[in-house]
């Protein structure tokens, strides 16, 4: 059984590796401010120094706080997260693997009858459903200061400095996915002793970059194709608003999703361009996938132990 | 570093040196159309072509550049848009030297299509002077003002100019389409030159 936790989290530092690139970078590789190989170094050497310097907090909540941890409950939860998000990535299904984890811990926990704490997981719900609100507000906020300060300066210049913010605000966006995406990850294996935490983070961290390396350069290649339809100011309002709301979660411990962040982001901005611009049918999709990736991830864990036992 | 983090990158100011140096072979072959049909002098003609071509190299020149990664993506169809608008004013300013080779105005015709030369050529250098605002503090909105006030004035002459040339009599079919192409192609330049004024307003809006 002692193997199953690890090989399944590699697997699910492996998906991050190669989804969350984009996330962070996709844009500067796109906007050829950075070359792909660059990009990914600085990637890997951001995500390492983020679960380095915060990723504890995120860890303890994940690893400790949720359910008394046993080898049957961590076994169990990260193989059935690994399968989610392998085949949710497969289908091109967005899900948040912050969601997916806790699904099915406290899924797995609750069919072994372990001590779950609902407290706990009542301020996790409450920071997923109240860091998109949180990224709204401050890309509004950045926008509204970008247009105020920004918009006044030549051409040539808010073009450059476009360039440096986008750099900026990607490297946020690794450093978190390091303090808060692998922190999820790896809190649960290393809460249960099942590896040394040095090496978890030495290792999570390459696994990370390992994942940037292979797999990302397709879905790079589809954003950075994408993006020139993108407005780099609303681009980067949306990403920098996100970037530190996760910082600010991360700082609480709370392990959330970037991806809803930037939804959150990109929606706050689109309202400041007209409601018209933003797709409510396609929010309410998101708002379901929300809903459904950690009570599929609950309900399918929980029904595999019922099963088992 | 710093001064290439806040003023601007070398692609990009690179570019915009080009886009001006584009824009300098427009005024030019603009003011020399305009000598050439003041003086009826072939030579000046010919060197209208040779600007031609000259913009042609420039424009291939921006376009590399552009795809060496000079500006981000969102702004690089704008910029490709305004220096094809540019050369298009080159084409028809070429166009327009070269039928005049064959025609024979009579004195006010000549004196308004000088006049038409002419303010096409101060269109140019208003142009320019708004190319110069991308890396400066200028207004670039008075520019575009300008430019829209000059082409009013090129369409009122042209209203007048063709009103007139419709009380002649044409000898003959091609000296009519001569004179037709001509007069067209001199007044499209006022034209283009407006379009490429919007289009470097849109590209300046862009990231505001």
């Amino acid at each position: 059984m002692q193997p199953i936790p690890i090989i399944a989290s590699v697997l699910i530092a492996l998906s991050v590796g190669s989804n969350d690139t984009s996330n962070a970078l996709g844009i500067c590789i796109g906007c050829r401010i950075i070359s792909f190989r660059r990009a990914v170094i600085l990637f890997g050497v951001f995500v390492l120094i983020g679960i380095l310097l915060q990723g504890r907090k995120v860890m303890k909540t994940v690893g400790k706080d949720i359910v008394e941890m046993d080898l049957r409950i961590l076994g169990i939860s990260l193989l059935v997260s690994a399968m989610l998000i392998i085949i949710s990535n497969w289908k091109r299904l967005p899900v948040s693997t912050h969601q997916v984890i806790i699904g099915s811990l406290t899924g797995s926990g609750t069919a072994l009858g372990a001590d779950v704490n609902y407290g706990s997981l009542f301020e996790i719900f409450l920071s997923w459903a109240l860091s998109p609100l949180a990224a709204f507000f401050a890309s509004i906020m950045l926008y509204r200061a970008m247009e105020k300060t920004l918009s006044k300066l030549p051409f040539l210049q808010i073009e450059r400095i476009i360039r440096v913010l986008l750099l900026a605000s990607g490297i946020i966006i690794a450093y978190t996915t390091g303090a808060n995406e692998l922190a999820t990850i790896l809190g649960p294996i290393i809460h249960a002793g099942l590896i040394d935490e040095t090496w978890a983070f030495l290792g999570g961290s390459f696994l990370v970059f390992l994942g940037a390396v292979l797999l990302s350069n397709r879905i790079i290649e589809t954003i950075g194709s994408g993006i020139t339809a993108l407005d780099p100011y609303s681009g980067f309002a949306a990403q920098f608003g996100a970037g530190c709301c996760v910082f600010l979660f991360t700082s609480l411990g709370m392990p959330i999703s970037t991806t809803y962040c930037i939804i959150g982001g990109i929606t706050g901005v689109g309202m400041l361009k007209g409601t018209g611009t933003v797709s409510v049918n396609l929010l309410k999709k998101i708002a379901l996938s929300w809903i459904l990736a950690p009570t599929l991830a609950f309900l399918t864990c929980f029904i595999v132990i019922r099963t088992l036992t | 570093m710093l001064k290439e983090l806040f003023l601007g990158g070398k692609k990009e100011l690179e570019v915009v040196d080009k886009m001006k140096k584009h824009m300098g072979f427009l005024c030019s072959a603009c003011t020399t159309l305009k000598a050439a049909i003041e003086n009826r002098d072939k030579e000046l003609i010919s060197s209208v072509s040779d600007l031609e071509r000259e913009g042609d190299i420039v424009r291939r020149e921006i376009f590399s550049n552009i795809y060496e990664g000079a500006f981000l993506p969102f702004l690089r169809p704008n910029i490709c848009r305004f220096v094809e608008i540019v050369d298009n004013a080159l084409d028809v300013t070429k166009d327009a030297a070269i039928e005049y080779t064959d025609l024979e105005l009579d004195e006010e015709t000549k004196e308004d299509c000088a006049r038409i030369a002419d303010i096409s050529a101060k269109m140019c250098e208003m142009l320019l002077a708004a190319i110069e605002t991308l890396s400066g503090r200028a207004d670039l909105r008075e520019k575009s003002l300008a430019i829209r006030i000059y082409e009013k004035k090129v369409d009122e002459i042209e209203f007048d100019l063709l009103k007139r040339l419709r009380t002649k009599e044409i000898k003959n079919f091609w000296e009519g389409k001569a004179l037709s192409d001509f007069i067209h192609d001199l007044t499209s330049i006022s034209d283009l030159i407006e379009d490429a004024s919007d289009y470097l307003q849109i590209i300046n809006i862009s990231l505001r």
